[in-house]
């Protein structure tokens, strides 16, 4: 690790005036929050930037408050601790999807440190990116090393050219709440769903998971919930070991129902693809079906598991993928409309 | 007077059977006690590796870029001209600062000039026609078989009379010690007379024989020194070439260095248990007695050659055919590692017995009791014993599929499958002559008893104190026991489960000695007869009768300026050796997802006369959850063809954690008479088939390779569904 500049921003506008003059590439300026995956990136020789922005040095007040709205959603500051939504209050729709994502990720002295923004922007943990010899497609290089090579964690969707996966927890969960981000930019403040902030190595820069450029600084996270519909919500989450690891796949669920019919479906799955992966068919393969219906449940969870899978093109050890994110989604349908 | 030595036991004993806490657990959990890696001295360098990057190069150094670091002091060759594996040292780079040596270190390896040579990571890549040679003896050695009556022609017979054969193949992996302290040693020397190591290490003396002369000084002026040392598990016996170049560095430098390595290179370089493949055919009769067994083992000990048990294990087959050879890769070898070759060697045996058994549609139990058949070797029994037992207490007599698996159906009532399964085991762990134990009490009372030996973790400190405190009716306060020095008395390494058999009976030989020497004292003070008189509570001495005492003060005042010192010896009536034992592991696999969740465990083990019921117990459920963690989740990833290491870390190299621990329980067979045997390493052996058989009988799933991951549990009920 070498030594490097470290700066406190006067404000958001500045962070982003240090930022913006930087590049993606291994030695640029970063912005730094909580730091759980940065340092990591430091420690394990990934990156030598010359300069560290610390975003908790904002005066911004905004960047570190949680405010509930009418109707359960929430606008949170990207430097909301993971911890603080562990410990939110979480007797709404809103609230406890995010609780039980954010309980699912690493440990109580990780998250205390862990931000929201953080975790959305984080890295991949591919182990061939995490590994400072190996210079993959993530790191300049020209070949994806999983593909072919150990592949058990990585991509069974979206991938190639490169197969990693998103390893936020948070990120399934704020999308199926249909999260917007604000992003504050060299050109100014913008806004935009948080779905389409998150990009595909195919997409267009093979190196990054977002649309963030050197300058932008996300700086909250706003949910939108419909408050036409009462929504019930769960988060699944499957690890290899259970605590304090990435997940293998993960499902987000929220429904809107009408009585006991669901009007709405967002369902997103983790773990499985280089980007949150939202699954329309399998959204509206939900629409209309009636909570509490044990007698046509099997038969939904195949349909809804067969849409949201669809497309899947397991690597050589990845297959089981497959079968468990069908799984998680029939845990989460259970508990959400026989439960 | 060795004849006449017998143990306080039972309710005359104070300490003695009962639970004691180490009286060193605060200073290790408050992090006080002071491990040799956070030792400090005064000019202290700081040294660290530069591994290789790549399985097999040949190296050219150039030490000046290194050497322009501020900071840095010294920095040298470590390695011969090529190298043999990832992670291996090539150099070594020392420096005011851990900062500017790891600086140096980068620097070093970014100027060398690497020549990578061929290399294979994997038995399939050396056992692959023209493979490059690991070794000068090439990639396979040390085939050797061992056999009884015709196996094959008994196969073949079994294979048209009806009977049960399988024909498969088990896999295990290569497990890392993942010791929390690496590897290393501070050595304290600056140039004088005198040095002190302090070495994180299984054996003392180990520092003692050989440092000694890389330092250039007589053994006489060099301590080694072992207070506490953060995990060893068989791979820190010698000093390894960390204590070397550690012991080098400070000889030229003639300042204290401290060497340690990082935690990557830990996994990389420190040794492993060998990982290992084996075909077992086998077949047994409709009676479940097994008339066949061919095996034939590939062990994987990477540069080492590896270790594995003769099959079939600790079961008698009427036929068998067992090979086993070394197969070498370009990987850090094996070192010892907690029963050596036993847990790999019992997962497929037991496995093999499981899978026959099911055929026949036997009970997995009895099968088990069949293929040990008392009449033919009385040493059978004791299984018997403990098997039925562990059964009995899991619940195996009320668990609905005990002759056939249960299904691998998900339904609304049924989310998850429960298993039980079984394995067994068996150590050697007696003790053996080394211990010199000096016990000593002095005018004002203090009791001080004094072995070099070390403590590995499991409490030889607090057992050391706990036989003195007993023997004299002193409270284990009133002793100090002073360990983990060559100043000391010489202590046994800990190492094949005989640190207590060799240390306690030293012990307790030093203490029979001071209480008869202490007697005589207070008997001619008193005027009395020695045989009249007795040890009571806190140390004072009466006679029989109660009519004439001392208290241990006034005991202690007739001592005089020199006060009383007495030696102890291994004493052979004291210990035994014969560990049997079996376990019962209960799980539920989700037969949604694969995930197995242990429930529980439970292991009956032979255990002599018990000294510290607590630790142990704590020493038995750490072999449980290491061999839990073994079963489910630790791996060693390697890229076959970039040679690239994937998970030296624990974040990727998963390691059980508290959430995954299941309840756990330990029932000691105890044999006062017997002595004190060792308990460390048996309860390691057979949890991993245990937890595979479980697995099975829960929901038909027979997973071959460990560890057994979701992946695999969740694609076998797929292929069953």
């Amino acid at each position: 690790m070498q030594n490097f500049d470290y700066i406190d921003p006067s404000a958001e506008s500045d962070a982003v005036g240090f930022l913006k003059d930087g590049a993606w590439d291994a030695t640029s300026v970063r912005a730094i929050a909580g730091g759980q995956d940065l340092l990591g990136e430091l420690k394990s020789g990934l990156l030598h930037p010359t300069a560290l922005v610390n975003l908790k040095a904002l005066p911004e007040e905004a960047t570190r408050t949680m405010q509930v709205a009418a109707g359960g959603n929430v606008r949170l500051g990207s430097l909301v601790s993971l911890a603080q939504l562990v410990d939110m209050p979480a007797n709404d729709p809103v609230a406890s999807l995010l609780q039980a994502a954010a309980s699912t990720i690493a440990s109580p002295q990780i998250r205390s440190h862990a931000t929201l923004g953080g975790n959305l922007c984080q890295r991949p943990r591919c182990l061939y990116y995490r590994r400072a010899e190996t210079v993959c497609l993530k790191k300049g290089g020209d070949e994806c090393f999983s593909y072919g090579g150990n592949n058990k964690y990585n991509a069974i969707l979206g991938g190639g050219p490169s197969f990693i996966v998103h390893p936020s927890d948070m990120a399934p969960a704020l999308i199926a709440l249909d999260a917007r981000i604000t992003l504050q930019t060299p050109e100014g403040r913008t806004e935009m769903a948080l779905e389409d902030f998150f990009t595909l190595p195919s997409d267009s820069d093979v190196t990054r998971e977002n649309i963030l450029r050197p300058g932008d600084v996300l700086t909250s996270i706003e949910t939108h919930l419909s408050a036409a519909h009462e929504w019930r919500t769960t988060y699944v989450k499957f690890q290899e070991r259970d605590g304090f690891d990435f997940a293998l796949s993960a499902v987000a669920l929220a429904l809107a129902f009408d009585g006991d019919t669901v009007a709405d479906a967002r369902l997103v799955l983790g773990g499985v693809a280089p980007k949150p992966w939202r699954v329309p068919r399998a959204e509206a393969a939900l629409k209309g079906v009636t909570r509490g219906d044990r007698a046509g449940f099997e038969a939904l969870c195949k349909t809804v598991g067969e849409a949201a899978l669809r497309g899947a093109e397991p690597l050589d050890q990845n297959a089981y993928k497959v079968p468990l994110t069908k799984g998680l989604i029939q845990k989460a349908l259970h508990q959400l409309l026989l439960s | 007077m060795s004849a006449e030595l017998t143990w306080t036991r039972g309710d005359d004993a104070r300490l003695i059977g009962r639970r004691v806490p180490r009286i060193d657990g605060p200073d290790k959990v408050s992090g006080r006690a002071v491990y040799p890696h956070d030792k400090r001295f005064e000019s202290m360098v700081w040294a660290e590796f530069v591994p290789c990057p790549m399985p097999s190069a040949n190296v050219e150094l150039d030490l000046d870029a290194a050497m322009a670091v501020t900071g840095v002091v010294h920095a040298e060759r470590v390695c011969g001209d090529k190298t043999l594996y990832l992670g291996e040292p090539m150099a070594v780079v020392a420096a005011e600062t851990p900062e500017a040596a790891r600086e140096g270190a980068a620097a070093l390896l970014a100027t060398m000039t690497l020549t990578p040579l061929d290399f294979c990571v994997t038995s399939q890549a050396a056992l692959r026609e023209g493979a490059p040679s690991v070794g000068r003896s090439g990639n396979v050695t040390r085939e050797r078989t061992r056999d009884q009556g015709d196996a094959v022609a008994a196969f073949a017979a079994a294979q048209t009379s009806g009977g049960a054969t399988i024909d498969v193949r088990y896999t295990v992996q290569v497990q890392h010690h993942a010791c929390l302290e690496t590897h290393g040693m501070v050595v304290d020397y600056n140039g004088g007379q005198n040095a002190t190591i302090h070495g994180s290490i299984q054996g003392t003396f180990a520092l003692l024989d050989g440092p000694n002369e890389l330092l250039g000084l007589p053994a006489a002026n060099v301590e080694g020194n072992v207070q506490h040392m953060g995990g060893g598990f068989g791979s820190k016996f010698g000093i390894g070439i960390e204590g070397r170049v550690a012991c080098e560095l400070a000889a030229k430098l003639k300042r204290p260095v401290h060497l340690f390595m990082d935690r990557e290179t830990e996994f990389h370089a420190s040794g492993n248990r060998s990982g290992n493949e084996v075909t077992v055919r086998a077949a047994a009769g409709k009676d479940g007695r097994l008339t066949s067994l061919i095996s034939d083992s590939n062990k994987l000990g990477g540069l080492s050659g590896g270790s594995y048990a003769w099959l079939p294990y600790i079961y008698s087959a009427e036929n068998y055919t067992t090979t086993q050879r070394s197969v070498h890769t370009n990987t850090d070898g094996n070192r010892a590692f907690r029963a050596p070759g036993h847990p790999q060697a019992s997962f497929a045996m037991e496995g093999a017995l499981d899978e026959l058994a099911y055929q026949l549609g036997l009970d997995p139990v009895a099968m088990r009791l069949t293929n040990l058949p008392a009449e033919e070797n009385p040493d059978f029994a004791v299984w018997h014993k403990h098997l039925k037992r562990v059964a009995d207490e899991i619940g195996w007599y009320e668990h609905p599929h005990r002759t056939a698996p249960g299904s691998a159906k998900y339904t609304f009532e049924r989310e998850e499958a429960i298993g039980i399964g079984f394995g067994l085991s068996v150590w050697g762990g007696g003790g053996g002559p080394g211990n010199q134990v000096e016990v000593s009490v002095d005018r004002t009372g203090t009791v001080l008893a004094s072995v070099g030996t070390q403590d590995i973790g499991t409490g030889a400190r607090t057992l050391v104190a706990m036989i003195v405190a007993e023997e004299l009716h002193r409270d284990l306060d009133d002793v100090q026991a002073r360990i983990g020095s060559t100043q000391y008395g010489m202590g046994n390494v800990s190492g094949g489960s005989v640190t207590s058999a060799c240390l306690a009976p030293a012990v307790k030989d030093a203490a029979a000695k001071m209480r008869v020497e202490l007697l005589a004292k207070a008997a001619a003070a008193m005027n009395v007869d020695a045989g009249e008189l007795a040890f009571y509570a806190g140390g004072s001495v009466a006679t029989t009768d109660g009519t004439v005492s001392l208290s241990w003060k006034e005991l202690c005042a007739l001592l005089g300026a020199t006060g009383l010192t007495t030696h102890g010896t291994w004493q052979r009536d004291l210990q035994a050796s014969g560990v049997h034992g079996a376990q019962a592991v209960k799980v539920a696999v989700d037969l949604l997802t694969g995930r197995v969740r242990v429930i529980k465990m439970i292991c009956m083990q032979d255990a002599g006369l018990i000294l510290n019921a607590l630790t142990a117990q704590s020493q038995i459920q750490g072999a449980l959850v290491q061999s839990l963690s073994y079963a489910l989740f630790e791996e060693r990833l390697i890229d076959a063809d970039l040679g690239a290491r994937l998970n030296p870390n624990f974040e990727s190299y998963k390691i059980a954690n508290s959430i995954v621990i299941p309840e756990m329980q330990v029932i000691f067979d105890e044999d006062d008479d017997r002595g004190v045997i060792g308990l460390g390493e048996p309860p390691a052996i057979p949890g991993a088939a245990a937890i595979a058989n479980a697995v099975h009988n829960a929901c038909g799933v027979r997973v071959r390779d460990l560890p057994l991951t979701p992946d695999k549990v969740l694609m076998g009920l797929e292929a069953l569904r």
